[in-house]
């Protein structure tokens, strides 16, 4: 009985709970297709959140070898490997060369410069006495060129997303061969498949169940969306979530969409704290090369890495990774991606990885950063990290190694001979082109591979003494008051001005001078007889300058600002500088030349552009005076680096409790700028001339710098003079010294050499102190009276 | 009356100059123009103002952009002739003619001082930035300061006669 009652209540309980069943059923319907809604929500968000855009590309000056030109094999050598070129022993394709007797053979790669295509060339180039000794084309007969210009280095890169580091890459621009044996070795049946393979699933669900080990067993579908919420759990949801959602974008995206984001998705090892996604970042990343331009073997290896870029990482366990290579590479073989005759060759190659990875978004963030806030300016932020814009800059990479290592290096000694705690001191340098404003290089710290505080454009630091070129060009501008030789007061001095406390400025000596002539309290660096011309020729006119040299903030309208008590950047004080040394024209620093769209159009260029903000005789002697600062004054002993007839001229700068240390300066062809001091403002025990100025030398020494002599302008003429009496003398009066005047402003009367005055001792204090330099100076200025 | 003329002449071939319709022939661009008011001025061709020939491809490359129009292209080749020798007088001079070309006369006269600034007693490279001085004066309509100039353009080609510059000595 029991078991009719049974089937009777069956129908009973049915027909109780059929509509509360009905009800949960839809409900549960709901619950899953909202679900499912969800989940194509999230993977179709972070598909077109992947979905291709093109970074802007950030490319360094391109070097251009002429015959003539200085430039040794090594740095030659070193500006090859940059661009990567790899020694081949016949270098006729493109990026190889081969090391010759004098020189290197090479062909270079098509490159679309901003001005048009230039096609890849079989050169040939020798070196002798530290130039260029020859530049030829290779044929059946050898051709002289006049010139050639490199493909500039890839210096970085502005990138979509949460600046997170990609090389992105189309699918055309993928070799063949990649894509083919990626498809062989893990996902053969990519173009036919929904987006999962239904065997591998109940294969590897299988294997999971019997407790052997967990296999993938994904398609490069589900492999795609697994990449997109990287976790490390492994749970049955997981897995149904990502077939499900495999599905999905198989639904919504072509396979060509899929391989492609794929491609450019796909986790291949971790460098630091940076995540190398993408096949296109990891070719540079182990290869330092980009992807087409990959051998055989190289595909093969990245491709391996795929199933496991911990397991197989190359730097870390070689020999598994060469195993797993070459797996694939049979794979590659069987699946005819490659010839039985290309896999025999293939294997038998080593892994081939560069040694350290090249690191960071680019090697040169605080160039970079300078560029990207120029960009800001007049490009959208989502345009600049899509559009593929190609970005031409005037980063040289060889100077920027050299200021690089000057300061790191520098630094290091500093702090041991001043036995400072190691690290406390940081740094900035700028180095730019005297007559073309470019800049060079750009440092923000001694450790100029880290991305973060940028010393160089945004460290606001008092500049002390760097300011007070702009009160003498002040003074010099009138020539019927002031020339190199006017006696200044260095006497006591009190100034009071409203509102504020009285000020009396001290010398770095605790000494007074008396009276000095302008050019050695200039070179000397006399605050006090600074002050007082300051004072007399106007505070609020010599800070209203400041504009017409660059210098876009206002510092306080207090005859304090005379001695630089107020903050600039280095950029900044770089910007001052130049205009002094390009003869009075201001040329605004750049740091881009020209944007150049992704399919080649030029769409901004940057020219030249020359403003006349000083009058070039005053600037003339301005510069003369900033050369005495070398030749004799509180930058003599830059003398240790460089040799006197480069005739550096340049100013020291050095701030209260010596919590700032600042060198200034130019020679024929650059301007460059130094800090040196601590992110906590504290002292650095260091003086202008002790700190910046060594960095200063030590990298100038290595760039090979062009003496500075400047054209006399026709208002200018030499005079010889005595250096304390200011005496006029005759021309072969050894007392004397040759200065140049504004013409008119020089004294008329000419007094008898007088072989006793003080001017003689000064004369050969100054010889003795600076050896064989005067005389070089002298002749010099010989040399312009009669040029 | 001699000054009317000027104006007229140099007008005439500003206009000239900046149609651009003809390429130019293979003589050169710098001090070609004739000077206004009979001031003969020799032509200085490309070779000789420089001494290196990357600088002279270079100058020969920014005539044929600028002949055919392409303005930014010469632009650019006489910048990287500029990178290459950075106080050639000439160089800068030309960047001031390509100014002019591209209508940019305050432009144009600042680099005209600026290649006087390295050209120290060069009078030929002196009188040609003089000459375009005025030119640009002419253009910005200030006769009074292109006559200045052209006076100033005339006697430094009378010194440069004098001197019978062979061709010149670099800086």
């Amino acid at each position: 009985m029991k078991l009719p009652s049974l089937f009777r209540n069956k129908p009973l309980t049915q027909s109780r709970f059929r509509g509360p069943l009905r009800l949960v059923a839809l409900l549960l319907l709901l619950v899953f297709s909202g679900y499912i809604y969800y989940l194509d929500v999230t993977i179709r968000d972070a598909f077109d959140g992947r979905k291709f855009a093109l970074p802007a590309r950030v490319y360094g000056r391109d070097l251009e070898v002429y015959p003539g030109l200085n430039l040794t094999r090594a740095q030659f050598l070193g500006e090859i490997k940059t661009l990567g070129y790899h020694e081949n022993p016949e270098p006729d394709r493109p990026a190889t060369y081969k090391n010759t007797l004098n020189g290197f053979d090479f062909t270079t790669r098509d490159f679309v410069f901003g001005d048009g295509p230039q096609p890849s060339q079989h050169l040939r180039v020798e070196f002798a006495d530290g130039k260029v000794s020859l530049l030829q084309v290779r044929g059946s007969t050898d051709t002289d060129l006049p010139l050639l210009r490199m493909e500039p280095p890839l210096i970085g890169g502005i990138y979509p997303g949460h600046n997170e580091d990609r090389e992105l890459v189309r699918l055309d621009q993928v070799p063949k061969m990649l894509t083919a044996a990626l498809i062989a070795t893990e996902d053969r049946k990519f173009y036919t498949h929904w987006g999962i393979d239904p065997r591998g699933i109940a294969r590897a669900l299988y294997k999971t169940v019997t407790g052997q080990r967990i296999e993938g067993g994904s398609t490069l579908t589900q492999q795609l969306v697994k990449n997109f919420f990287l976790t490390p759990e492994r749970t049955l949801t997981r897995k149904a979530n990502e077939v499900l959602m495999a599905l999905l974008l198989e639904l919504h995206y072509s396979k060509d969409e899929i391989l492609e984001t794929y491609l450019n998705e796909v986790f291949l090892g971790q460098d630091a704290n940076r995540a190398i996604h993408g096949f296109g970042l990891a070719s540079y990343f182990y290869f330092d090369r980009p992807l087409n331009r990959l051998e055989p073997q190289e595909i093969a290896m990245l491709v391996g890495m795929v199933k496991g870029p911990t397991v197989y990482d190359p730097r870390r366990h070689p020999e598994l990774a060469l195993k797993r290579r070459n797996v694939v590479l049979k794979e590659m073989a069987g699946q005819s991606v490659i010839t039985q005759a290309q896999f025999v060759e293939a294997r038998r190659k080593p892994l081939g990885v560069v040694k350290r990875a090249p690191s960071g978004t680019s090697p040169y963030p605080a160039f970079l950063q300078f560029v990207h806030l120029q960009l800001q300016r007049d490009y959208r932020e989502e345009d600049l990290r899509s559009e593929g814009l190609r970005i031409f800059t005037t980063l040289d990479p060889f100077v920027q190694h050299e200021a690089e290592h000057a300061l790191a290096s520098r630094l290091t000694a500093l702090e041991r001979s001043h036995r400072l705690p190691a690290n406390s001191l940081e740094g900035a340098v700028v180095v730019s082109t005297t007559q073309t404003g470019e800049i060079q290089a750009m440092v923000g710290g001694r450790d100029a591979r880290y991305a973060g505080f940028n010393r160089a454009i945004d460290a606001q630091r008092q500049i002390g003494s760097l300011i007070k070129p702009i009160i003498y060009l002040t003074a010099l501008e009138d020539p019927q008051h002031y020339t190199l030789i006017t006696p200044l007061d260095d006497s006591p001095l009190v100034w009071s001005q409203p509102g504020t406390p009285d000020w009396k400025p001290n010398n770095y000596d605790r000494k007074f001078h008396g009276q000095v002539q302008l050019r050695t309290a200039l070179a000397e660096s006399y605050n006090v007889a600074t002050a007082r011309l300051g004072i007399s020729l106007g505070v609020q006119g010599i800070l209203d300058k400041l504009p017409l040299f660059g210098i876009q903030q206002q510092p306080p309208p207090f005859a304090s600002s005379l001695l630089g008590a107020f903050g600039l950047s280095p950029v900044e004080v770089s910007q001052l500088y130049q205009t002094f040394a390009d003869g009075g024209f201001r040329t605004p620093l750049r740091a881009i030349r020209t944007i150049v769209t992704a399919d080649g159009k030029t769409l901004q260029r940057f020219p030249l552009n020359v403003e006349p903000v000083a009058p070039p005789g005053p600037v003339y002697l301005l510069t003369a005076a900033l050369q005495g600062v070398v030749r004799e004054g509180t930058a003599q002993s830059l003398s240790n680096w460089l040799p006197a007839d480069l005739n550096v001229a340049g100013k020291t700068g050095t701030t209260d409790d010596l919590r700032d240390s600042w060198f200034a300066g130019y020679t024929g062809d650059r301007v460059a700028v130094v800090w040196v001091g601590r992110d906590d403002n504290t002292s650095t025990g260091l003086t202008g001339s002790s700190g910046a100025m060594t960095v200063w030398g030590e990298m100038m020494k290595n760039i090979q710098p062009v003496p500075l002599n400047p054209e006399m302008p026709d208002n200018v003429e030499m005079v010889n003079v005595g250096p304390v009496t200011g005496l006029r003398y005759d021309i072969g009066c050894k007392s004397g010294m040759m200065l140049p005047f504004i013409k008119g402003s020089a004294p008329t009367e000419i007094s008898p050499c007088d072989t006793s005055a003080a001017d003689v001792t000064a004369a050969k204090a100054d010889a003795k102190a600076a050896a064989g330099k005067q005389d070089k100076g002298k002749k010099n200025w010989f040399q312009r009276l009669f040029n | 009356m001699k000054n009317i003329y000027a104006v007229i002449f140099v007008s005439a071939a500003l206009l000239a100059g900046c149609a651009a319709v003809t390429p130019p022939p293979s003589a050169p661009v710098a001090g070609a123009a004739p000077g206004p008011a009979g001031i003969t001025v020799k032509p200085v061709p490309n070779s000789a103002m420089s001494n290196n020939k990357a600088v002279i491809a270079l100058l020969d490359q920014a005539q044929t952009d600028n002949g055919a129009g392409h303005r930014a292209s010469a632009d650019s080749s006489l910048e990287r002739a500029l990178r290459i020798e950075p106080r050639n007088p000439w160089l800068w001079h030309q960047l001031a003619q390509l100014r002019i070309d591209q209508g940019q006369y305050a432009q144009a006269i600042t680099l005209a001082r600026k290649s006087n600034s390295f050209a120290g007693n060069h009078s030929g490279v002196l009188a040609a930035n003089w000459r375009l001085i005025g030119q640009a004066r002419v253009a910005q309509g200030d006769s009074a300061g292109a006559e200045d100039a052209f006076k100033r353009a005339a006697d430094f080609a009378q010194q440069d006669k004098a001197a019978q510059d062979p061709g010149l000595s670099l800086p």
